[in-house]
Protein backbone atom coordinates (compact mmCIF):
# COMPACT_ATOMS: atom_id res chain seq x y z
CA UNK A 1 0.00 0.00 0.00
CA UNK A 2 1.13 3.72 -0.49
CA UNK A 3 1.74 5.47 2.42
CA UNK A 4 0.81 8.96 2.88
CA UNK A 5 2.91 9.86 5.59
CA UNK A 6 5.87 8.91 3.37
CA UNK A 7 4.62 10.06 0.65
CA UNK A 8 5.24 13.37 2.73
CA UNK A 9 8.29 12.77 4.52
CA UNK A 10 9.71 12.00 1.11
CA UNK A 11 8.49 15.74 -0.05
CA UNK A 12 9.62 17.60 3.23
CA UNK A 13 13.25 15.93 2.79
CA UNK A 14 13.35 17.50 -0.33
CA UNK A 15 12.03 20.82 0.30
CA UNK A 16 14.64 21.43 3.48
CA UNK A 17 17.59 20.25 2.03
CA UNK A 18 16.29 22.42 -0.73
CA UNK A 19 17.05 19.78 -3.17
CA UNK A 20 14.04 20.62 -5.72
CA UNK A 21 12.40 23.98 -6.83
CA UNK A 22 8.63 23.01 -5.49
CA UNK A 23 6.59 20.21 -5.57
CA UNK A 24 3.87 19.78 -7.85
CA UNK A 25 1.42 17.34 -6.41
CA UNK A 26 -1.78 16.80 -5.61
CA UNK A 27 -4.30 18.37 -3.05
CA UNK A 28 -8.09 19.02 -1.72
CA UNK A 29 -9.86 21.59 -3.49
CA UNK A 30 -12.15 23.63 -2.05
CA UNK A 31 -14.86 22.77 -3.99
CA UNK A 32 -16.04 19.36 -2.60
CA UNK A 33 -13.77 15.99 -2.86
CA UNK A 34 -12.13 16.43 -6.14
CA UNK A 35 -8.50 16.95 -5.80
CA UNK A 36 -6.67 20.05 -7.43
CA UNK A 37 -2.59 20.43 -8.13
CA UNK A 38 -0.54 21.27 -5.44
CA UNK A 39 2.54 23.59 -5.90
CA UNK A 40 4.48 22.94 -2.26
CA UNK A 41 7.26 25.29 -1.59
CA UNK A 42 7.64 25.30 1.90
CA UNK A 43 8.68 21.88 3.93
CA UNK A 44 5.52 22.66 6.52
CA UNK A 45 2.77 23.13 2.97
CA UNK A 46 3.56 19.15 2.29
CA UNK A 47 1.22 18.43 4.96
CA UNK A 48 -1.60 19.91 2.66
CA UNK A 49 -0.47 16.45 -0.11
CA UNK A 50 -2.88 13.80 -0.53
CA UNK A 51 -3.06 10.90 -2.74
CA UNK A 52 -6.55 9.17 -3.14
CA UNK A 53 -8.16 7.31 -6.17
CA UNK A 54 -9.83 10.67 -7.25
CA UNK A 55 -5.82 11.83 -8.21
CA UNK A 56 -6.92 11.53 -11.55
CA UNK A 57 -5.05 14.63 -13.62
CA UNK A 58 -2.05 14.01 -15.35
CA UNK A 59 0.61 17.14 -14.00
CA UNK A 60 3.34 16.37 -16.26
CA UNK A 61 2.05 19.03 -18.58
CA UNK A 62 3.04 21.52 -15.72
CA UNK A 63 6.70 20.66 -17.37
CA UNK A 64 5.14 22.16 -20.23
CA UNK A 65 4.31 25.30 -18.69
CA UNK A 66 7.70 25.23 -16.25
CA UNK A 67 10.43 25.43 -19.15
CA UNK A 68 8.51 28.03 -20.84
CA UNK A 69 8.37 30.14 -17.64
CA UNK A 70 12.46 29.11 -16.96
CA UNK A 71 12.88 30.16 -20.31
CA UNK A 72 11.65 33.81 -19.67
CA UNK A 73 13.53 34.19 -16.47
CA UNK A 74 17.18 36.17 -16.28
CA UNK A 75 18.84 34.32 -13.27
CA UNK A 76 17.22 30.56 -13.35
CA UNK A 77 16.24 28.32 -10.02
CA UNK A 78 18.61 25.76 -11.94
CA UNK A 79 17.31 22.90 -9.53
CA UNK A 80 15.32 20.30 -10.42
CA UNK A 81 11.26 20.17 -10.17
CA UNK A 82 9.59 17.57 -7.88
CA UNK A 83 6.41 15.86 -9.60
CA UNK A 84 4.54 13.62 -8.51
CA UNK A 85 3.71 10.81 -11.11
CA UNK A 86 1.29 7.60 -11.79
CA UNK A 87 2.31 5.05 -14.21
CA UNK A 88 0.44 6.57 -16.96
CA UNK A 89 1.96 10.27 -16.26
CA UNK A 90 5.42 8.76 -15.80
CA UNK A 91 5.59 7.35 -19.43
CA UNK A 92 4.52 11.07 -20.42
CA UNK A 93 7.69 12.11 -18.90
CA UNK A 94 9.44 9.55 -20.81
CA UNK A 95 7.86 10.63 -23.88
CA UNK A 96 9.19 13.94 -23.03
CA UNK A 97 12.62 13.10 -22.47
CA UNK A 98 12.78 11.20 -25.31
CA UNK A 99 11.77 13.61 -27.47
CA UNK A 100 14.42 15.74 -25.90
CA UNK A 101 12.00 18.65 -24.15
CA UNK A 102 13.13 18.12 -21.29
CA UNK A 103 16.19 16.86 -19.25
CA UNK A 104 16.39 14.43 -16.81
CA UNK A 105 18.44 16.42 -14.55
CA UNK A 106 15.43 19.42 -14.57
CA UNK A 107 12.96 16.65 -12.72
CA UNK A 108 13.14 14.97 -9.57
CA UNK A 109 10.19 12.42 -9.51
CA UNK A 110 8.05 11.14 -6.80
CA UNK A 111 6.67 7.70 -8.61
CA UNK A 112 3.82 6.46 -7.08
CA UNK A 113 2.02 2.77 -8.00
CA UNK A 114 -1.41 2.54 -8.67
CA UNK A 115 -0.86 -1.12 -7.27
CA UNK A 116 -3.92 -3.09 -7.94
CA UNK A 117 -6.45 -0.59 -9.06
CA UNK A 118 -5.87 2.67 -10.27
CA UNK A 119 -7.81 6.03 -10.79
CA UNK A 120 -11.85 5.88 -10.43
CA UNK A 121 -13.81 7.12 -13.39
CA UNK A 122 -16.00 10.08 -11.91
CA UNK A 123 -19.15 9.74 -13.43
CA UNK A 124 -19.35 6.12 -13.23
CA UNK A 125 -18.77 6.86 -9.33
CA UNK A 126 -21.42 9.62 -9.08
CA UNK A 127 -23.93 7.27 -11.08
CA UNK A 128 -22.60 4.45 -8.70
CA UNK A 129 -23.81 5.92 -5.55
CA UNK A 130 -27.25 7.49 -7.17
CA UNK A 131 -26.58 11.28 -6.44
CA UNK A 132 -25.45 10.61 -2.70
CA UNK A 133 -22.19 12.58 -1.04
CA UNK A 134 -19.00 10.97 -1.54
CA UNK A 135 -16.87 12.04 1.72
CA UNK A 136 -14.13 9.81 1.45
CA UNK A 137 -12.46 7.64 -1.15
CA UNK A 138 -9.75 5.18 -0.47
CA UNK A 139 -8.05 2.18 -1.98
CA UNK A 140 -9.18 -0.72 -0.74
CA UNK A 141 -6.94 -4.01 0.32
CA UNK A 142 -6.97 -5.94 -2.56
CA UNK A 143 -8.61 -4.54 -5.60
CA UNK A 144 -11.71 -2.26 -4.97
CA UNK A 145 -12.29 0.67 -3.54
CA UNK A 146 -13.61 2.14 -0.01
CA UNK A 147 -16.00 4.30 -0.80
CA UNK A 148 -17.67 6.97 2.76
CA UNK A 149 -21.06 8.38 2.36
CA UNK A 150 -23.37 9.82 5.03
CA UNK A 151 -25.08 6.26 4.89
CA UNK A 152 -21.32 4.50 6.01
CA UNK A 153 -18.49 3.15 4.22
CA UNK A 154 -19.19 0.22 0.71
CA UNK A 155 -16.62 -1.49 -0.86
CA UNK A 156 -16.61 -1.23 -4.22
CA UNK A 157 -15.26 -3.47 -6.56
CA UNK A 158 -12.87 -1.82 -8.88
CA UNK A 159 -14.66 -3.29 -12.32
CA UNK A 160 -17.56 -1.07 -11.27
CA UNK A 161 -15.51 2.51 -10.83
CA UNK A 162 -12.39 1.73 -12.30
CA UNK A 163 -11.54 4.05 -15.28
CA UNK A 164 -11.64 2.71 -18.48
CA UNK A 165 -7.86 3.24 -19.58
CA UNK A 166 -6.57 2.37 -15.57
CA UNK A 167 -8.86 -1.44 -16.81
CA UNK A 168 -6.36 -1.24 -20.27
CA UNK A 169 -3.57 0.05 -18.49
CA UNK A 170 -0.48 -2.18 -19.19
CA UNK A 171 1.47 -0.84 -16.40
CA UNK A 172 0.55 0.17 -13.09
CA UNK A 173 3.17 1.50 -11.78
CA UNK A 174 5.90 4.29 -12.82
CA UNK A 175 8.28 3.59 -15.18
CA UNK A 176 10.68 6.10 -14.75
CA UNK A 177 11.18 7.66 -11.15
CA UNK A 178 13.81 9.10 -8.47
CA UNK A 179 11.99 7.51 -5.54
CA UNK A 180 9.10 5.05 -5.95
CA UNK A 181 6.07 4.48 -3.16
CA UNK A 182 4.26 0.90 -3.29
CA UNK A 183 4.79 -2.12 -5.23
CA UNK A 184 5.22 -2.75 -8.55
CA UNK A 185 2.21 -5.41 -9.55
CA UNK A 186 2.71 -7.92 -11.78
CA UNK A 187 -0.91 -7.50 -13.40
CA UNK A 188 -1.34 -7.60 -16.97
CA UNK A 189 -5.12 -6.76 -18.71
CA UNK A 190 -6.75 -9.01 -20.67
CA UNK A 191 -7.04 -7.04 -23.81
CA UNK A 192 -5.09 -3.54 -23.51
CA UNK A 193 -7.45 -2.63 -26.64
CA UNK A 194 -10.87 -3.90 -24.80
CA UNK A 195 -12.48 -0.71 -25.70
CA UNK A 196 -11.83 -0.37 -29.00
CA UNK A 197 -13.83 -3.38 -30.09
CA UNK A 198 -17.08 -2.54 -30.26
CA UNK A 199 -16.18 0.54 -32.20
CA UNK A 200 -13.66 -1.83 -34.86
CA UNK A 201 -16.82 -4.47 -34.92
CA UNK A 202 -19.18 -1.49 -36.56
CA UNK A 203 -19.27 -1.29 -40.38
CA UNK A 204 -17.63 1.77 -41.63
CA UNK A 205 -20.85 3.89 -42.27
CA UNK A 206 -21.71 3.27 -38.66
CA UNK A 207 -18.31 4.30 -37.53
CA UNK A 208 -19.08 7.41 -39.60
CA UNK A 209 -22.05 8.36 -38.65
CA UNK A 210 -21.09 7.90 -35.26
CA UNK A 211 -17.77 10.37 -35.85
CA UNK A 212 -19.39 12.50 -37.39
CA UNK A 213 -22.12 13.31 -35.07
CA UNK A 214 -19.41 13.46 -32.59
CA UNK A 215 -16.86 15.61 -34.16
CA UNK A 216 -19.81 18.13 -35.10
CA UNK A 217 -20.35 19.00 -31.35
CA UNK A 218 -16.42 20.56 -31.11
CA UNK A 219 -16.49 23.90 -30.41
CA UNK A 220 -12.92 24.06 -30.60
CA UNK A 221 -12.58 25.44 -27.88
CA UNK A 222 -8.95 23.57 -27.45
CA UNK A 223 -8.94 22.56 -24.12
CA UNK A 224 -8.56 19.26 -25.65
CA UNK A 225 -5.05 20.27 -26.69
CA UNK A 226 -3.94 22.56 -23.70
CA UNK A 227 -4.37 20.27 -21.13
CA UNK A 228 -2.36 17.40 -23.19
CA UNK A 229 1.61 17.29 -22.05
CA UNK A 230 2.53 16.13 -25.40
CA UNK A 231 1.09 19.23 -27.48
CA UNK A 232 4.07 21.67 -26.49
CA UNK A 233 4.32 23.25 -29.89
CA UNK A 234 4.42 26.72 -30.01
CA UNK A 235 2.93 26.74 -32.93
CA UNK A 236 -0.39 25.14 -34.26
CA UNK A 237 -1.22 23.88 -37.37
CA UNK A 238 -4.94 24.71 -36.85
CA UNK A 239 -4.03 28.33 -35.48
CA UNK A 240 -4.27 30.86 -38.07
CA UNK A 241 -4.78 34.29 -35.94
CA UNK A 242 -0.49 34.69 -35.84
CA UNK A 243 -0.40 34.94 -39.43
CA UNK A 244 -0.26 38.77 -39.12
CA UNK A 245 1.08 40.76 -42.24
CA UNK A 246 3.02 43.80 -41.95
CA UNK A 247 4.97 45.75 -44.15
CA UNK A 248 7.89 43.56 -43.07
CA UNK A 249 6.66 40.67 -43.90
CA UNK A 250 8.60 38.73 -46.78
CA UNK A 251 7.26 36.44 -49.43
CA UNK A 252 8.74 33.88 -47.48
CA UNK A 253 7.43 33.98 -44.70
CA UNK A 254 4.18 34.79 -46.44
CA UNK A 255 4.51 31.33 -48.48
CA UNK A 256 5.31 29.74 -45.27
CA UNK A 257 2.14 30.36 -43.55
CA UNK A 258 -0.64 28.70 -45.31
CA UNK A 259 -3.97 28.32 -43.65
CA UNK A 260 -4.86 25.17 -43.14
CA UNK A 261 -7.83 25.07 -41.52
CA UNK A 262 -10.42 27.32 -40.37
CA UNK A 263 -11.07 28.67 -37.77
CA UNK A 264 -14.49 28.27 -37.52
CA UNK A 265 -16.01 24.74 -35.72
CA UNK A 266 -17.73 23.09 -38.59
CA UNK A 267 -17.60 19.48 -39.40
CA UNK A 268 -15.47 19.56 -41.83
CA UNK A 269 -12.58 21.59 -40.16
CA UNK A 270 -13.31 19.86 -37.03
CA UNK A 271 -12.59 16.98 -38.68
CA UNK A 272 -8.67 18.44 -40.22
CA UNK A 273 -8.47 19.39 -36.21
CA UNK A 274 -8.70 15.86 -35.02
CA UNK A 275 -7.27 13.85 -37.12
CA UNK A 276 -4.00 16.02 -37.02
CA UNK A 277 -4.15 16.36 -33.42
CA UNK A 278 -4.58 12.39 -33.46
CA UNK A 279 -2.37 11.48 -35.86
CA UNK A 280 0.76 14.00 -34.18
CA UNK A 281 -0.06 11.91 -31.07
CA UNK A 282 0.61 8.72 -32.55
CA UNK A 283 3.26 6.88 -30.46
CA UNK A 284 3.43 9.70 -27.64
CA UNK A 285 0.02 9.58 -26.71
CA UNK A 286 0.10 7.82 -23.18
CA UNK A 287 -3.54 7.63 -22.51
CA UNK A 288 -3.71 9.72 -19.21
CA UNK A 289 -7.03 10.38 -20.64
CA UNK A 290 -6.42 14.03 -20.20
CA UNK A 291 -8.08 15.31 -23.66
CA UNK A 292 -11.22 13.34 -23.07
CA UNK A 293 -11.73 14.19 -19.04
CA UNK A 294 -11.50 17.98 -19.70
CA UNK A 295 -13.76 18.42 -23.45
CA UNK A 296 -16.79 19.69 -22.25
CA UNK A 297 -18.88 18.18 -24.98
CA UNK A 298 -17.98 14.50 -23.86
CA UNK A 299 -16.21 13.86 -27.48
CA UNK A 300 -14.54 10.23 -27.05
CA UNK A 301 -11.61 11.86 -27.93
CA UNK A 302 -9.66 8.88 -26.09
CA UNK A 303 -10.68 6.60 -29.45
CA UNK A 304 -8.77 7.88 -31.89
CA UNK A 305 -5.67 8.20 -29.62
CA UNK A 306 -5.86 4.46 -29.07
CA UNK A 307 -6.73 3.59 -32.25
CA UNK A 308 -3.14 4.77 -32.99
CA UNK A 309 -1.88 3.47 -30.48
CA UNK A 310 -2.90 -0.18 -31.11
CA UNK A 311 -1.62 0.36 -34.94
CA UNK A 312 1.78 1.34 -33.26
CA UNK A 313 1.75 -1.69 -31.39
CA UNK A 314 0.02 -4.10 -34.25
CA UNK A 315 1.89 -2.90 -37.47
CA UNK A 316 5.52 -1.69 -35.72
CA UNK A 317 5.74 -3.35 -32.77
CA UNK A 318 5.89 -0.05 -30.65
CA UNK A 319 4.85 0.35 -27.27
CA UNK A 320 4.86 4.33 -26.17
CA UNK A 321 6.94 5.76 -23.36
CA UNK A 322 8.62 2.64 -22.15
CA UNK A 323 12.14 4.06 -23.33
CA UNK A 324 13.20 7.00 -23.87
CA UNK A 325 16.70 6.24 -25.42
CA UNK A 326 14.79 4.62 -28.29
CA UNK A 327 13.96 6.68 -31.61
CA UNK A 328 10.33 7.75 -31.45
CA UNK A 329 7.28 5.96 -33.80
CA UNK A 330 7.69 8.16 -36.99
CA UNK A 331 11.16 9.04 -36.78
CA UNK A 332 12.48 5.05 -37.33
CA UNK A 333 11.46 2.39 -39.77
CA UNK A 334 12.12 -1.20 -39.89
CA UNK A 335 12.84 -2.78 -42.97
CA UNK A 336 9.56 -5.25 -42.71
CA UNK A 337 7.46 -3.17 -41.91
CA UNK A 338 3.99 -3.66 -43.81
CA UNK A 339 3.86 -2.44 -47.17
CA UNK A 340 0.77 -4.17 -48.15
CA UNK A 341 -1.57 -1.54 -48.77
CA UNK A 342 0.82 -0.26 -51.35
CA UNK A 343 0.52 -0.96 -54.45
CA UNK B 1 -28.29 12.64 -70.00
CA UNK B 2 -26.58 13.56 -67.04
CA UNK B 3 -22.87 14.16 -67.95
CA UNK B 4 -20.49 11.13 -66.34
CA UNK B 5 -19.03 12.34 -62.83
CA UNK B 6 -15.23 12.80 -63.48
CA UNK B 7 -12.92 12.23 -60.33
CA UNK B 8 -10.84 14.67 -59.08
CA UNK B 9 -7.63 13.44 -58.23
CA UNK B 10 -4.65 15.36 -56.22
CA UNK B 11 -1.59 13.17 -56.59
CA UNK B 12 1.76 13.80 -54.71
CA UNK B 13 4.44 12.75 -56.53
CA UNK B 14 7.91 12.98 -55.47
CA UNK B 15 10.38 14.75 -57.93
CA UNK B 16 13.06 11.84 -58.65
CA UNK B 17 10.88 9.03 -59.04
CA UNK B 18 6.94 9.01 -59.67
CA UNK B 19 6.86 12.40 -60.75
CA UNK B 20 9.60 11.07 -63.72
CA UNK B 21 7.29 8.29 -64.27
CA UNK B 22 4.62 10.90 -64.54
CA UNK B 23 6.37 12.59 -67.06
CA UNK B 24 7.46 9.67 -69.06
CA UNK B 25 3.79 8.64 -69.81
CA UNK B 26 3.65 12.07 -70.69
CA UNK B 27 6.25 12.10 -73.65
CA UNK B 28 6.24 8.55 -74.60
CA UNK B 29 2.74 9.39 -75.15
CA UNK B 30 0.85 6.54 -73.23
CA UNK B 31 -2.72 7.83 -72.40
CA UNK B 32 -4.84 7.95 -69.15
CA UNK B 33 -7.39 9.58 -67.91
CA UNK B 34 -6.80 13.49 -66.99
CA UNK B 35 -8.49 13.68 -63.71
CA UNK B 36 -5.51 14.30 -62.02
CA UNK B 37 -3.48 17.08 -60.56
CA UNK B 38 0.26 16.32 -60.02
CA UNK B 39 1.69 18.26 -56.96
CA UNK B 40 5.28 17.25 -57.18
CA UNK B 41 7.14 17.49 -53.58
CA UNK B 42 10.91 16.68 -52.95
CA UNK B 43 9.94 12.84 -51.58
CA UNK B 44 7.06 10.65 -50.23
CA UNK B 45 8.53 11.51 -46.86
CA UNK B 46 8.09 14.96 -46.79
CA UNK B 47 4.09 14.54 -47.24
CA UNK B 48 2.46 15.42 -44.22
CA UNK B 49 -0.54 13.86 -43.22
CA UNK B 50 -1.88 17.06 -43.28
CA UNK B 51 -1.46 17.27 -46.90
CA UNK B 52 -3.91 14.29 -47.72
CA UNK B 53 -6.50 15.99 -45.06
CA UNK B 54 -6.17 19.16 -46.63
CA UNK B 55 -7.06 17.53 -49.95
CA UNK B 56 -9.69 15.78 -48.90
CA UNK B 57 -10.94 19.13 -47.53
CA UNK B 58 -10.49 21.58 -50.63
CA UNK B 59 -12.95 18.65 -52.18
CA UNK B 60 -10.50 16.12 -53.83
CA UNK B 61 -12.44 12.74 -54.74
CA UNK B 62 -9.22 10.95 -54.23
CA UNK B 63 -5.72 11.19 -52.98
CA UNK B 64 -2.96 9.35 -54.21
CA UNK B 65 0.69 9.45 -52.65
CA UNK B 66 3.76 8.11 -54.86
CA UNK B 67 7.59 7.89 -54.43
CA UNK B 68 10.28 5.76 -55.29
CA UNK B 69 10.36 1.67 -54.85
CA UNK B 70 12.24 1.07 -51.36
CA UNK B 71 16.03 1.25 -51.60
CA UNK B 72 15.71 3.62 -54.52
CA UNK B 73 14.70 6.76 -52.74
CA UNK B 74 16.90 9.91 -53.32
CA UNK B 75 17.26 10.68 -49.73
CA UNK B 76 18.26 6.77 -48.90
CA UNK B 77 15.08 6.21 -46.60
CA UNK B 78 12.70 9.28 -47.12
CA UNK B 79 10.23 6.72 -48.60
CA UNK B 80 10.39 4.36 -45.61
CA UNK B 81 9.55 7.09 -43.12
CA UNK B 82 6.62 7.80 -45.36
CA UNK B 83 5.69 4.08 -45.46
CA UNK B 84 4.93 4.20 -41.77
CA UNK B 85 3.09 6.94 -41.58
CA UNK B 86 1.14 7.09 -44.09
CA UNK B 87 0.15 3.32 -42.75
CA UNK B 88 -1.11 5.37 -39.77
CA UNK B 89 -3.24 8.04 -41.66
CA UNK B 90 -4.89 5.07 -43.82
CA UNK B 91 -6.01 3.54 -40.37
CA UNK B 92 -7.41 6.58 -38.98
CA UNK B 93 -9.02 7.59 -41.66
CA UNK B 94 -10.92 4.23 -42.18
CA UNK B 95 -11.37 4.26 -38.36
CA UNK B 96 -13.56 7.13 -38.94
CA UNK B 97 -15.31 5.56 -41.18
CA UNK B 98 -14.22 7.22 -44.26
CA UNK B 99 -14.38 5.19 -47.85
CA UNK B 100 -10.78 3.69 -48.16
CA UNK B 101 -11.35 3.46 -51.76
CA UNK B 102 -10.49 7.16 -51.90
CA UNK B 103 -6.98 6.84 -50.81
CA UNK B 104 -4.13 5.31 -52.59
CA UNK B 105 -0.56 5.11 -52.10
CA UNK B 106 2.24 3.58 -55.01
CA UNK B 107 5.90 3.06 -55.66
CA UNK B 108 6.52 4.15 -59.13
CA UNK B 109 9.80 4.80 -60.77
CA UNK B 110 11.00 7.13 -63.29
CA UNK B 111 10.97 3.99 -65.58
CA UNK B 112 7.41 2.97 -64.76
CA UNK B 113 5.16 5.25 -67.13
CA UNK B 114 3.45 2.78 -67.79
CA UNK B 115 2.68 1.26 -64.08
CA UNK B 116 1.60 5.34 -63.30
CA UNK B 117 -0.90 5.54 -66.12
CA UNK B 118 -2.47 2.07 -65.12
CA UNK B 119 -2.71 3.14 -61.41
CA UNK B 120 -4.29 6.14 -62.75
CA UNK B 121 -6.88 4.45 -64.65
CA UNK B 122 -7.46 1.54 -62.19
CA UNK B 123 -8.23 5.13 -59.22
CA UNK B 124 -10.22 6.67 -61.60
CA UNK B 125 -12.74 4.24 -62.63
CA UNK B 126 -12.85 3.03 -58.53
CA UNK B 127 -13.58 6.48 -57.65
CA UNK B 128 -16.41 6.79 -60.61
CA UNK B 129 -19.28 4.79 -58.94
CA UNK B 130 -18.37 6.36 -55.67
CA UNK B 131 -19.68 9.92 -56.83
CA UNK B 132 -17.75 13.28 -55.45
CA UNK B 133 -16.28 12.89 -52.12
CA UNK B 134 -18.57 15.38 -49.49
CA UNK B 135 -17.62 13.68 -46.47
CA UNK B 136 -14.33 16.13 -45.35
CA UNK B 137 -15.02 18.68 -48.10
CA UNK B 138 -14.73 21.85 -46.45
CA UNK B 139 -18.45 23.13 -45.75
CA UNK B 140 -18.70 26.70 -44.19
S1 LIG C 1 -12.03 19.87 -25.67
FE1 LIG C 1 -13.76 19.01 -26.83
S2 LIG C 1 -14.90 20.80 -27.62
FE2 LIG C 1 -12.88 21.55 -26.93
S3 LIG C 1 -11.65 21.48 -28.83
FE3 LIG C 1 -11.29 19.52 -27.74
S4 LIG C 1 -12.81 18.13 -28.64
FE4 LIG C 1 -13.45 20.21 -29.20
S1 LIG D 1 -3.86 12.82 -26.17
FE1 LIG D 1 -5.13 12.84 -24.31
S2 LIG D 1 -4.71 10.85 -23.36
FE2 LIG D 1 -3.07 11.19 -24.84
S3 LIG D 1 -1.40 12.15 -23.70
FE3 LIG D 1 -2.66 13.83 -24.57
S4 LIG D 1 -4.15 14.37 -22.96
FE4 LIG D 1 -3.27 12.33 -22.43
S1 LIG E 1 12.87 10.80 -53.43
FE1 LIG E 1 11.29 9.52 -54.18
S2 LIG E 1 10.57 8.74 -52.31
FE2 LIG E 1 12.24 9.89 -51.56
Amino acid sequence: MVNLEELKENAKELLKQEKVKYIIGYKRGTNGLMPVPAFIKKPEDVENLIWDPLCIYNLTRFLVDEKRKKAKQKNPDERPVGLIVKGCDSRAVNVLLQEKFINREDIYIIGISCENTGVVDEKKLVKKLKGKKVKKIEFGKKNGFIVSTEDGQVEVPSSEILAERCQECIAHFPVVYDVLLGEKPKRKPDNPFKSLEKMESLSREERWTFWKEQLDKCIRCYACRSTCPMCYCDECVVDTINFAVTADTTAEEKAQKIKWVEKSPVLSENFVYHFIRAIHLAGRCIDCGECERVCPLDIPLRFLNKKLEKEAKELFGYDVGFDPDRPSLVSCFKEEDPEDFIR
Amino acid sequence: MAEEFEPKIVAFLCKWCSSAGSDLAGVSRMEYPPNVVPITVMCSGSISPLYILSAFNKGADGVLVSGCHPGDCHYIKGNLYARRRIALVKELLEFIGFEPKRFQMSWVSAAEGSKYTQIIKDFVSQLKPLGPQTELRRNL
